[in-house]
């Protein structure tokens, strides 16, 4: 298609028209560059992950450890309403990105900042689940894997507040349309993986 | 076939999946507790 265009272009003349600037960039997958970067980056991520959650369940299933560490309480009903508000983030992040699809700018706009402001809530919360804890990462194994996992979870969770500020200050100067939306839906899926990844976090540490 | 990396609205149903699947598990796990 896209070389057809180009022939198309070279047949009539205009192609050196419409491009200006450096060559434009060899593509050798039919997937969209900025969509494939966002994969290939939630795979290494998915890997990350995987060798904290390896730490995790060698303590737990191999050494036969007890969770938490003994003397110590992880503060389950608060860390699952806060489970809640980051669930609540992903819902309005949808709304807001079915908005801008139906052309709805005002709806687009309330569901990116709502969702701005569920995810700064949840690390507010963690941030202060943290002081009030109880325990170190230095205290214990357990710790050490507790703060390790929530705390990649947190960073993780930081860096997609950094988009979606990009998202919502972008989206309130009008940069998006019905028919361009790549820079919402793939920042979209990066907190959608955030969401998933704190629901097993959520799911192995405080309440299994 | 669901493909969570194509499109933001394929993300966002993979995970409603993963939260019913991770709300089962609970579930099962609190239930095996209680029994045994």
């Amino acid at each position: 298609m896209e070389a057809g265009a180009l022939a198309h272009g070279h047949a009539t003349g205009h192609h050196e028209h419409e491009h200006h600037g450096p060559p434009q960039a060899h593509r050798s997958s039919r997937v969209e560059p900025a969509l494939l970067g966002m994969l290939l980056f939630i795979i290494s991520e998915v890997m990350i992950f995987g060798a904290f959650f390896t730490a995790y369940f060698f303590i737990r299933v191999v050494n036969g450890d007890p969770w938490p560490a003994p003397g110590t309480e992880l503060p389950k009903l608060i860390a699952g309403v806060n489970t809640a508000v980051l669930i609540s983030s992903s819902f309005t992040l949808h709304w807001s990105e079915t908005a801008l699809k139906a052309d709805n700018r005002r709806g687009f706009q309330a569901g990116i900042f709502t969702t701005f402001m569920l995810g700064a809530t949840f690390l507010f919360v963690q941030i202060n689940e943290y002081v009030h804890v109880g325990f170190s990462p230095q205290d214990n194994a357990q710790g050490t894997i507790f703060y390790g996992l929530t705390g990649l979870h947190g960073a993780h969770v930081a860096v997609g507040l950094t988009l979606l500020a990009f998202v919502c200050i972008r989206g309130f100067r009008g940069h998006y349309s019905p028919h361009e939306h790549r820079g919402v839906e793939v920042p979209g899926i990066y907190w959608h993986f955030v969401d998933v990844m704190w629901i097993i976090v959520y799911t192995t540490v405080y309440i299994i | 076939m669901l493909n969570p990396l194509r499109s933001e609205g394929e993300a966002f149903r993979f995970l409603v999946y993963v939260i019913v699947a991770a709300a089962a598990v609970i579930a099962l796990v609190l239930l095996a507790r209680a029994l045994f």
